[in-house]
């Protein structure tokens, strides 16, 4: 593919990372487009939705091949000006302009970050050319100030913490704006990092920090998320802890898991969006928390089955001394939720047909994983690093969380909330508020 | 049935006993105490309390996603002329700008409205609620430094507040300043400035179905009251300001030419209806049709039964789609249950609908689809596992999503069959038992008598309700039947076609006149108003009335596709014989789709009167049609309850139309493309905003720019003598509001006199130009 010109700079660079991510980017673009032609019908300003979201596939598909940094820094500032635009449909609704603004200092910091990034390689190794770029070897003090700078730029793309809030401040846009918004640009961080990753995964204290920042949303992005009484709001909020699990998985050296997980999120989102008419009519299911014990430890067998099933189908090594043990012991703990609900159902030979289940389960997820992460094999971003005190510190975090949902129960102990709980619930309801000026707070500055 | 009852005004005027009680109780007191300074106190209280009330009836209720119910959003106002009606909502709730700390004092309550009413969204929930509404929410604004700022003196405040929302309510006034003469309206700004809250609260307390009249999360309409003015106090102590704001607006107001607008299409609109009806005579003689179906008076109901009748010797009726059947209905599979008649009415009984398929066996698809279902639940409302959820779900999600959007049929085709896999479907019978043998009799003695169904039965008689399918639509049950509740009208039909199918029932109806042989069967129906398809129940017939019904069945088929055709039309579809059923039907399954179907958009008319004066003639499907034989009605009892209960119904779809239609951002939804639903209860625009009650802009606007719908007030024709109307009208005083006040027009076609008149607003009659 390298077809370099004499003279000219390369610009280009498409490989089965772009390749991937492009596969992704049309077939959502082709899906809202369609869905579109009908939700917005009628709408005054659906010709310009069709052509900004037209230029945004443009501009996002030049960013994932571009090789020369000045092209991937105006592509990418190209495609999330665009994304704006489309956020700003209702331009003479007041909050969905100040949505736009907020979402353009966001951009601009990631833009500022993204640029100081690029400058600072290009001046330590001459090169304009990324792929050359992260392969060379480059000073330890270089690199850690550079993928500092990257990270800050993926923070802000991806909307973590404390960047989040032109995401969580963006749902004025119309909704398949935020389908293709929710599957395409927030994904920026990923594949940025995942772009560098060369150059990242041969710094353990940047991965580090990249986890950290990753993991902390991650679950803070689910505890807001659980705590929306609003279907929009919810799914931005998934959306932001779901972005920081995936930076996590870069922060694992697990590259290629964290492009899987932002394919899959994407299209799961996208898809969570399109269909949100039906969210009144879904119906939440009581699910009679807590297990007893013996269910609990039976779930937990049902996991290991779906850990187990998990590193065959996925091509993972089952007990490895390396970071990927990480989301071995995630298949482990969601095979035992998921067996959870059947073994504590009506079913016959119920441990039976949960152990079957979850390893099915298990084995599909695996699947998905290993699909995304066999297509990118070739680029060798796969850099698993040796467990150490801050992976297990997370696993905890995430062990710890998951249990209280299963255990606590607030609403058993008849209204006797502790005035430090009440005093944090108020304190993250008010920090998931989308920003002021995002909100229609006089009902007839809502304009169409 | 329905005559005995009066009927229910809005806004409800009833408001927390509890407050009156102890204010009465308290007076006594104090007048035996003798007590000036006490006296002073009370007559103080007296005033709030007052005040209180008042502003609460110019809120009309507003009911949830679940089952929405069109009302008048101006119902506060009707008892006002209409024009006075007009420029005063146009002060409350159409102003442009509102003060910036009124702006601030909603954000922050629409916070804490969200999550204290949020009905199933979230997992982890709002601590306190069942202490109910001010209690739990002033603990929590306890804590919120977004609202006090840690302010030494606002927490104190907050903190020596007293317990009773009235006397909350007394001290936020006298910290705001207010004066008793502006308190009332005060207090009714502090409603109005956030509608279509306020408006949740008045279904809450006054209208509320069964679950939430007894809700576990309570709510009162004085601690709706004192929680705003907590937040006013806190955030915006100057709020005094409001009340110059507001008596600006409406000085400034002026509607001259909104108004002028609106006559000149309802005379427009009225001159060609009075053209169309005026050449038309009484038949001759009747001949006995094949068979009678019975629809709702809705207005989607009229061009199907000019379809129906014009493929065949049928003769359609017009009647509230509920049946004169005011129940709840049951259903043991799910163990569910809903009020299906109109919100005016309190069902009486429960009619479990039996499935006919072993219940074990219903259940257990039920319980395995149930199943599936927390599968997915449990691993997304919970930490940690979504991350390896959205992974394992993305492929398949990803392709279901492009089967969706690209064919929307086969996705509903799939979806359907795998449904069914799992939970075969199955048919059900009313348990008419819940009623008992007597009622049963006068429910079906009313129906028949109210619909002017009363001899001469065909071999077939159809009740035919309708319901609509849509996918993926916030508000779906705004398209459903409005006689039922909210819902489907199928469930009704069937219990009145059992119970006139009982042998014994018929003999008891013998007594009083009507006269059902045993060569009369009645069926159960429902008319899918998305795709025109209508539906026939628990069939069992032999011999020639098999072949009559096959007969039907093909008939309704054909009726059905030529009424597809034209509404195709309507909605910008251009489509042939051939294709009609399948260019609608695919509206009803596309998930993209913000118009499936105009639901009553251009409704204008309701016309009481016998069939044969409508039937030659296109309504176009703007009509509310109720069957109406004033021979048959000497004491004017019949007329009664149609002018008191099915026509304020259509009265208030009627008003909820015209203002969607007339402003879509103060009365309506706005644009379905922006909307978010918040709490499963209703629609919000964007991150957050008020509760935005009525109908969405694609209900009722063909494109952003284009109304569809024509705002034109409701013009009543009925056909029966205009003394007898005048009678009516005076005992009654909704309709004296509503006529009186120009809510609605009246048009008599005097079959006396052969004379046409029209009301006037002085109540007289005035020969019709």
């Amino acid at each position: 593919m390298r077809q370099k010109l004499a003279g000219l700079p390369q610009l280009f660079n498409a490989d089965r990372l772009s390749m991937v991510v492009l596969a992704l980017i049309f077939f959502v673009a082709i899906i809202v487009a369609s869905y579109a032609t009908r939700y917005l019908k009628g709408d005054r300003r659906q010709k310009a939705f069709f052509g900004n979201l037209l230029a945004l596939v443009v501009s996002v598909s030049a960013m994932v091949c571009a090789d020369h940094i000045l092209l991937f820094l105006v592509s990418w500032a190209v495609g999330n000006a665009l994304l704006t635009r489309l956020m700003l449909h209702k331009h003479v609704w007041e909050a969905a302009k100040q949505s736009s603004i907020i979402a353009v200092k966001n951009f601009t910091l990631g833009f500022v970050f993204l640029g100081a990034a690029l400058l600072l390689l290009y001046n330590v190794t001459g090169e304009t050319s990324i792929h050359a770029l992260v392969t060379k070897p480059i000073a330890f003090k270089w690199v850690f100030t550079a993928g500092g700078l990257l990270l800050l730029a993926a923070i802000t793309q991806s909307a973590l913490w404390p960047f989040h809030r032109w995401l969580t401040s963006s749902l004025n846009a119309p909704t398949p704006v935020s389908a293709i918004m929710h599957a395409g640009l927030v994904n920026g961080g990923g594949f940025l990092l995942t772009r560098f990753a060369p150059m990242l995964a041969s710094n353990a204290d940047i991965l580090n920090i990249i986890f950290i920042t990753g993991i902390t949303t991650a679950v803070l992005g689910t505890l807001w998320k659980l705590m929306q009484s609003d279907i929009k709001r919810m799914l931005a909020c998934s959306t932001m802890g779901q972005m920081g699990f995936m930076i996590a998985q870069c922060g694992l050296g697990l590259f290629p898991a964290a492009v899987a997980h932002l394919c899959w999120h994407g299209l799961f989102k996208a898809y969570l969006f399109l269909g949100l008419g039906s969210a009144a009519k879904e119906k939440r299911l009581d699910l009679e928390y807590p297990p007893s014990f013996i269910q609990f430890l039976m779930a937990l067998v049902c996991g290991v089955a779906a850990a187990f099933m998990f590193c065959i189908s996925s091509g993972k090594q089952i007990l490895a001394p390396n970071t990927t043990s990480f989301l071995t012991f995630l298949a482990m703990l969601t095979g035992a939720q998921f067996a959870l609900p059947i073994i504590r159902g009506k079913a016959t030979a119920k441990l039976l047909v949960a152990a079957l289940a979850t390893a099915a389960m298990g084995f599909i997820y695996g699947l998905s994983v290993g699909l995304i992460e066999g297509t990118l094999a070739p680029l060798h971003l796969m850099a698993p690093q040796p467990l150490n005190a801050v992976h297990f510190l997370a696993a905890a975090l995430l062990l710890g969380s998951w249990l209280a949902m299963l255990f606590i129960n607030p609403s058993a102990q008849k209204n006797l909330y502790p005035a430090w709980l009440l005093k944090k619930y108020v304190q993250m309801l008010n920090a998931s508020q989308p920003h002021p000026n995002t909100i229609t707070a006089h009902r007839n500055k809502y304009q169409f | 049935m329905l005559a005995s009852r009066t009927p229910i005004q809005l806004p409800h005027t009833a408001i927390n006993t509890n407050f009156k009680e102890v204010s009465m109780k308290e007076i006594t007191d104090a007048v035996l105490a003798e007590n000036n300074t006490e006296v002073l106190h009370i007559n103080n209280n007296l005033a709030i309390y007052k005040a209180m009330e008042n502003s609460w009836k110019k809120i009309t209720p507003f009911w949830p996603l679940k089952n929405l119910i069109a009302v008048n959003p101006l119902a506060g106002f009707e008892h006002v002329a209409f024009e006075e009606g007009l420029a005063q909502a146009h002060a409350y709730f159409q102003q442009q700008h509102m003060p910036a700390g009124m702006e601030h004092v909603n954000r922050e309550t629409i916070k804490w409205l969200q999550v204290f009413f949020d009905q199933g969204q979230s997992t982890i929930q709002m601590p306190l609620r069942t202490k109910g509404f001010l209690k739990s929410t002033l603990t929590l604004v306890g804590f919120d430094k977004q609202l006090h700022k840690n302010n030494r003196h606002k927490v104190q405040w907050l903190a020596k507040l007293p317990s009773a929302p009235e006397e909350i309510i007394a001290e936020a006034l006298l910290y705001l300043g207010i004066n008793t003469d502006d308190c009332e309206l005060f207090l009714t700004l502090m409603l109005t400035t956030l509608p279509g809250w306020a408006a949740y609260i008045q279904y809450r307390t006054n209208w509320a179905d069964e679950q939430d009249a007894f809700h576990q999360h309570p709510v009162t309409q004085t601690e709706y009251t004192a929680f705003r003015l907590v937040l006013t106090c806190l955030i915006w102590p100057q709020a005094k300001e409001l009340i110059n704001w507001h008596k600006k607006a409406l000085l400034e107001t002026n509607i001259t030419n909104t108004y002028r607008t609106i006559v000149n299409n309802e005379a427009s609109y009225q001159q060609s209806l009075i053209k169309q009806l005026d050449s038309i005579q009484p038949p001759p003689q009747k001949l006995k049709a094949e068979a009678h179906l019975v629809f709702c008076i809705d207005v989607r109901s009229e061009p199907f039964r000019r379809a129906i009748e014009a493929v065949g010797n049928y003769e359609t009726y017009g009647f509230a789609g509920f049946f004169g059947i005011p129940v709840t209905i049951g259903n043991p599979v799910t163990g569910e249950s809903y009020a299906s008649c109109p919100v005016l009415l309190k069902p009486a009984y429960t009619v479990q609908q039996l499935p006919n398929c072993s219940h074990q066996s219903c259940k257990e698809g039920h319980s395995r689809l149930k199943s599936l279902k927390k599968l997915y639940q449990s691993l997304k409302y919970t930490f940690t596992t979504p991350f390896s959820l959205v992974e394992t779900m993305g492929l398949a999600s990803g392709l279901w999503m492009g089967l969706k959007s690209l064919a929307p049929a086969g996705a509903s085709y799939l979806q359907s069959t795998a449904q069914k896999w799992v939970a075969p479907d199955y048919t059900v019978t009313p348990n008419i038992e819940a009623i008992p043998f007597m009622q049963q009799v006068s429910f079906a003695a009313g129906a028949l008598k109210l619909m002017g169904l009363t001899g001469n039965f065909a071999p077939l008689v159809v009740f035919c309700g309708h319901g609509s399918t849509t996918e993926n639509n916030a508000y779906a049950t705004a398209l459903d039947c409005g006689a039922c509740g909210g819902r489907h009208g199928a469930p009704n039909a069937r219990i009145l076609a059992k119970i006139l199918n009982d042998e014994n029932v018929r003999n008891e109806l013998r007594k009083q006149g009507i006269d059902i042989t045993a060569d009369t069967t009645f069926l159960a129906a429902e008319h899918n108003t998305t795709t025109d398809e209508v539906e026939i129940y628990n069939e069992q017939t032999t011999g020639s009335l098999a072949s009559q019904l096959t007969a039907l069945k093909s008939n309704l088929a054909l009726a059905g596709n030529k009424n597809r055709i034209w509404r195709g039309g309507e909605m910008g579809v251009n489509t042939t014989a051939a294709r009609a059923q399948q260019a609608i039907g695919m509206r009803s399954k596309d998930w993209a789709q913000v118009r499936p179907e105009w639901g009553l958009a251009k409704n204008a008319a309701f016309i009481a009167a016998p069939r044969w004066l409508t039937k030659n003639i296109n309504l176009e499907g703007r009509s509310f049609l109720h069957s109406y034989e004033w021979e048959q009605d000497s004491d004017g009892l019949l007329l009664t309850t149609i002018l008191t209960a099915p026509m304020v119904v259509a009265q208030w779809i009627n008003a909820q139309y015209f203002f969607s239609t007339l402003d879509n951002v103060a009365f309506g939804g706005g644009s379905k493309i922006t909307k978010n639903i918040t709490g499963k209860i209703g629609i919000m625009q964007g991150n957050a905003s008020d509760l935005m009650h009525g109908l969405p802009l694609q209900s009722v606007f063909a494109s952003d720019a284009e109304a569809y719908h024509k705002p034109l007030r409701l013009t009543v024709v009925v056909y029966a003598p205009k003394d007898r109307i005048s009678h009516i009208i005076g005992q009654h005083e909704v309709l004296q509001k509503l006529f009186g006040n120009g809510w609605i027009y009246m048009i008599c076609y005097d079959p006396q006199e052969q004379k046409q008149y029209q009301l006037k607003r002085n109540l007289q009659w005035g020969l019709l130009q």
